[in-house]
């Protein structure tokens, strides 16, 4: 079979981008098609304008779409100066992406899942249990943030019918104090899963994908690496493999099987 | 856009229907791109570096941003020249049949390797209408750049691949002592030399003390190279009668015609692959209405037109 490749180059416009917590900013563009072909865990790479020696796109997963209105919902923090700039794109301002990128999650009918996001990872964690929640599937989700100005998800988790939503911060500023982990294993004594999935710190997911495993539960886990091209064309964004050897964050992922990740 | 410029060149035996190219490593092996447009277009491709078998390439982080370009350090990861084959030899089979030429990048830790990854693209890769030898990736601990470091040691690179195919050699330069070096691989019967390859860079975590990539060293590209490989193009051009294959930072086809003008015969479009997906045939067209304002028919005109 020829390989073929699916990631196209769009514009956008922006609809509206405004803060919605500390540092963290919701912005909507517009761009039919992608809206129409991403897929719930898939991402995007976005040209962020105004520094033309900035030339690295910045890659971002999705919150929702609205292949209706034909618009995309990005959740993201502002981290640097990219994500500083973007943060300054007002309404109607314009630029390119290209997308889809990337598998998403597998989101099969069966039964009971766990979503576990930690910081600006609820976004496609939320997606994963909108979509599971739409197979069927009775979802918990876990949100987890450093402090509750951070924290972005409970909104949109209860609105898609989450069975649970429990929130934990680090500094016990809202919800439970403590990480995600510890709300998870809570959860893991009182229900039967069978699904994990879960985006966030490297640390965290590593420790979800452990007590995954030691509950015998299967875990998707979407991984985040430094990127250039988002389609397979640099090999830069490589991820180690438990059976040895690397695979493509980009192409393989960005959502793995956790148990064949080198954490 | 309608161009009566003749645009074809002929880099050592490569006939291309117009002088663009794209740089190893930064095209993978052109079907990533027929998504944003029709690859056939372009006058080469230049594959991945692949040796006779796979190398994993270097622990992640392998990039980073650094103003006007980037630095990687993958270390040349590629599934071995049977694999990739089997994986992409119908693809590239039908781009030659579109018009566009297939070079493909030859990888190796050693004389050895090289001599037994090319003796298998030439038995398994009828397709390719020739070949790179990269004897300048910085990032590998053996081979790599180190065999291409010298004049001696490109030179003897060079001899022990010239005799394992009649097909076009393209030979990838380090970004140092250019004109000895062209010089050498010349005198060995090298077809084309394209260059050049990153420039070995280095930055630093100062809060961890840590290199912000897998290893202390690592690749530099993009626009922040651009006026350097110009200067190599240059005296590489003076040096040797071979036709060359100008690469670094090339983003606009004013880009592109400075290379033309410097003395290369083709260009690769390298790190502008990956950030701006449609660059290349953009820049084809800028590069073809340059060409047209300069009052010339044939591209030809214009290589080493630089004026000094």
């Amino acid at each position: 079979m020829q390989p073929s490749s699916k990631v196209h180059l769009y514009d956008f416009e922006v609809a509206s981008n405004d803060a919605v917590g500390e540092k963290v900013y919701r912005l909507v563009m517009r761009s039919p098609e992608l809206a129409s072909e991403l897929r719930p865990g898939q991402f995007m790479n976005v040209a962020v304008p105004g520094d033309a020696s900035h030339i690295v796109r910045l890659p971002f997963s999705f919150a929702s779409t609205d292949p209706e209105a034909g618009t995309v919902e990005l959740i993201y923090a502002v981290v640097g100066e990219g994500t500083r700039r973007l943060s300054e794109m007002p309404a109607g301002s314009t630029s390119t992406v290209v997308g889809p990128c990337g598998n998403g999650w597998d989101v099969k009918p069966g039964g009971r899942a766990l979503a576990v996001a930690g910081g600006v990872g609820a976004p496609p964690v939320i997606a994963a249990a909108r979509a599971l929640a739409e197979a069927g599937r009775e979802v918990d989700v876990v949100l987890g943030a450093q402090t509750k100005s951070r924290l972005w998800g409970e909104d949109d988790a209860r609105a898609l019918g989450a069975g649970e939503v429990v929130v934990t911060t680090d500094d016990g500023s809202y919800g439970m104090r403590g990480f995600t982990t510890q709300a998870m294993e809570a959860l893991l004594a009182r229900h039967e899963y069978d699904l994990v999935v879960t985006c966030g710190p490297a640390v965290m997911m590593a420790g979800v994908a452990r007590l995954a495993e030691g509950a015998g539960v299967a875990c998707q886990a979407s991984l985040e690496r430094m990127m250039t091209c988002g389609f397979g064309a640099c090999s830069t964004c490589n991820v180690a493999m438990r059976a040895g050897g690397y695979k493509s964050c980009c192409m393989d992922g960005p959502v793995f099987d956790a148990s064949e990740v080198a954490w | 856009m309608v161009s009566d410029v003749s645009m074809a060149v002929d880099l050592g035996g490569i006939k291309m229907k117009n002088p663009i190219n794209t740089a190893s490593g930064t095209f993978g092996n052109g079907w990533q791109f027929e998504g944003f447009y029709d690859v056939g277009q372009l006058g080469a491709i230049t594959t991945k570096g692949c040796a006779a078998e796979p190398w994993d390439g270097n622990p992640a982080p392998r990039m980073c941003e650094l103003p006007s370009g980037i630095m990687n350090s993958v270390g040349l990861q590629n599934p071995g020249v049977r694999e990739f084959v089997r994986s992409y030899g119908d693809y590239l089979q039908g781009l030659e049949e579109r018009g566009c030429r297939v070079i493909c990048q030859v990888a190796g830790h050693s004389i050895e390797e090289y001599v037994r990854a090319l003796e298998l693209f030439e038995e398994l890769a009828p397709f390719a209408s020739g070949f790179e030898i990269n004897i300048s990736c910085p990032n590998v601990s053996r081979g790599g750049a180190a065999m291409g470091a010298t004049p001696e040691a490109a030179a003897e690179v060079m001899a022990a691949v010239r005799p394992r195919t009649k097909r076009p050699i393209v030979v990838k330069m380090a970004p140092h002592d250019v004109a000895e070096i062209a010089r050498a691989l010349e005198a060995e019967g090298a077809d084309a030399l394209s260059l050049i390859n990153t420039i070995p860079g280095m930055a630093i975590d100062v809060r961890t003390r840590r290199s912000k990539l897998s290893r202390p060293t690592a690749g530099v590209s993009g626009p922040a190279i651009h006026a350097i490989a110009v200067r190599m193009v240059w005296e590489a051009h003076k040096a040797v009668s071979i036709p060359l294959c100008g690469i670094g930072g090339v983003t606009s086809g004013e880009d592109a015609a400075e290379f033309i003008l410097a003395g290369a015969t083709a260009v690769s479009v390298g790190t502008q692959n990956l950030v701006d997906p449609t660059a290349a045939p953009r820049i084809l067209g800028e590069l073809t209405d340059w060409a047209a304002s300069q009052g010339v028919s044939d591209i030809n005109e214009l290589i080493g037109a630089f004026e000094c």
